[in-house]
């Protein structure tokens, strides 16, 4: 099966989610809870995120995703942060702290934050959208308040995806068909295969947009499924608050270190 | 107020490049009947039957769907009662699952969950595809496709069904599937169409788009006569 075909397949996959025992909704707003808790953390303090990353190790394990998995998927932002961080290092100099001889800058240590707190952040979304599913989550958007229109763009995106790789299928196959074997084609005819994936799912997209149309789109798209809420959903929910909270909060560098120090003393 | 007949009164359309698809288009389909829109390719089908429930607007003449005008207006209540199969399969099938696409118009219909999930059983059952209703569309074959297309819009339950080219594609088992579903359709059909058996098959009476313009309106045996004549003038 070709990469780009297996990439359709995967989309279902993502579409659907795994059903776990923690409710959608408690997910999606453990998920915001848990974001803002990573980003409220100073960028010069990395001790307190590593704690931080407890949370997708217990949420991975507790969903029976296995943390190993997510820590892999979780590896394709890195160059994504690398990119944002990587100049850093170069521009903040001021010294941090000193190990034996070496002295650490201020700059690496907001590196260091800027991609654990980046992948971090990533694992939560990650572990949401495999638990709850793509559909399932933008339907607990709406029903936590976020306005239709924002959650319908946010659906409607996701959508084009799959016809965008669908009409990349459809060239790649028309190239196959006629390449005789060839693998490789000059960048003047990528820049224009480009240029025509562009037009055709433009094209595409306008007639699914009239379809749409034709069946009573009014510029929001429908739920459908109820998102359920029941009593064991409100233990879940204040369960994952407290623990997010005493991630967050809690020092356990300090306590850790003042916990040894008595053990040595 | 009844939806079920529809009125084009002189409609002329033009596209924005200037082409004029349309000129001066009248006919009535009354309640309950069938109609088959019949043409050479480029002769204006689509574009009528984008007319019938707003998606195009006439550059002048009327639209009527029973007693209701169609304009910006009142697009989204004509649409209700005009349910539209498009010519490719593909422009409708855009949700992640058969179930969902199937359930697109009854739940911008606002209908209860309860009842979208009866509408949609009814209309994958309808076509015989209920087992396919977890699946995403691209994973079916033309035929399905086709068949899930007609049910996201049987599940609409309109009372006037447009058909743009329907059996294209399609192979005879699938086609004659297609055919026994529209003869259980009960209220108006328009059907735009280069099968004329089909077209014969289902619809007593059609309508011949020569360039813009009817030139003929009368039995399906009669208008299929005249479009032969056409095809050879085309040729000569």
């Amino acid at each position: 099966m070709a990469k780009t075909e297996k990439i359709l397949y995967s989309l279902t996959k993502i579409d659907k989610g795994r059903r776990t025992v923690v409710p959608t909704v408690v997910m999606l707003i453990l998920t915001i809870l848990y974001l803002v808790a990573v980003l409220s953390v100073p960028l010069h303090m990395p001790q307190k995120l590593i704690w931080l990353t407890a949370y997708p190790i217990f949420l991975s394990e507790l969903c029976g995703i296995g943390y190993l998995k997510i820590f892999v998927r979780s590896l394709w932002i890195l160059p994504i942060l690398i990119f944002i961080g990587i100049f850093n290092p170069f521009i903040d100099t001021a010294p941090a702290f000193t190990i034996g001889n070496v002295t650490v800058n201020r700059g690496w240590v907001s590196l260091f934050s800027i991609l654990l707190r980046g992948i971090i952040a990533f694992q939560s979304v990650l572990i949401l959208v495999s638990t709850s599913g793509i559909i399932e989550t933008f339907n607990s958007l709406r029903k936590i308040g976020c306005p239709a229109v924002l959650v319908t763009q946010l659906q409607l995106t996701y959508r084009y995806i799959a016809v965008i790789i669908e009409e990349s299928l459809t060239i790649k196959r028309a190239c196959a068909a006629r390449g005789f074997g060839k693998r490789s084609y000059p960048l003047k005819l990528w820049s224009r295969l480009i240029g025509q994936l562009l037009v055709k799912s433009t094209h595409r997209a306008t007639k699914i947009h009239l379809a749409m149309l034709a069946r009573g789109f009014n510029g929001v798209l429908p739920t459908g499924n109820a998102v359920y809420w029941t009593s064991t959903s409100w233990l879940w929910l204040f369960g994952g608050i407290v623990f997010i909270a005493i991630l967050r909060f809690t020092d356990f560098t300090s306590l850790l270190l003042h916990l040894t120090g008595n053990f040595n003393r | 107020m009844s939806h079920h007949f529809i009125r084009f009164t002189g409609v002329h359309y033009s596209y924005p490049d200037g082409t004029e698809a349309l000129k001066g288009v009248s006919f009535t389909a009354t309640h309950g009947e069938r109609v088959a829109i019949l043409g050479l390719n480029g002769s204006g089908k689509s574009t009528l039957l984008l007319q019938t429930n707003g998606l195009l607007l006439p550059t002048t003449g009327e639209v009527n769907v029973g007693d209701v005008p169609v304009t910006k207006k009142t697009a989204s209540l004509v649409r209700q009662a005009v349910g539209m199969v498009f010519q490719d399969p593909d422009d409708m099938l855009f949700m992640p699952t058969v179930y969902d696409d199937v359930a697109f118009g009854p739940r911008n219909m606002n209908l209860p969950e309860v009842e979208v999930e009866r509408r949609v059983t009814a209309a994958l059952k309808a076509v015989g595809l209920e087992e396919v209703s977890k699946k995403a569309a691209f994973q079916l074959s033309g035929g399905q496709r086709r068949s899930v297309a007609i049910a996201s819009v049987l599940s609409m339950k309109p009372d006037i069904l447009v058909l743009d080219e329907p059996s294209a594609n399609l192979d005879l088992s699938a086609r004659d599937n297609l055919i026994k579903l529209l003869d259980t359709f009960h209220h108006t059909i328009l059907l735009a169409t280069h099968d004329l058996e089909m077209a014969k098959q289902l619809c007593p009476r059609a309508i011949l788009l020569n360039q813009g313009r009817i030139i003929a309106d009368d039995s399906t045996e009669k208008v299929i006569e005249t479009f032969f004549s056409v095809c050879l003038r085309k040729e000569q």
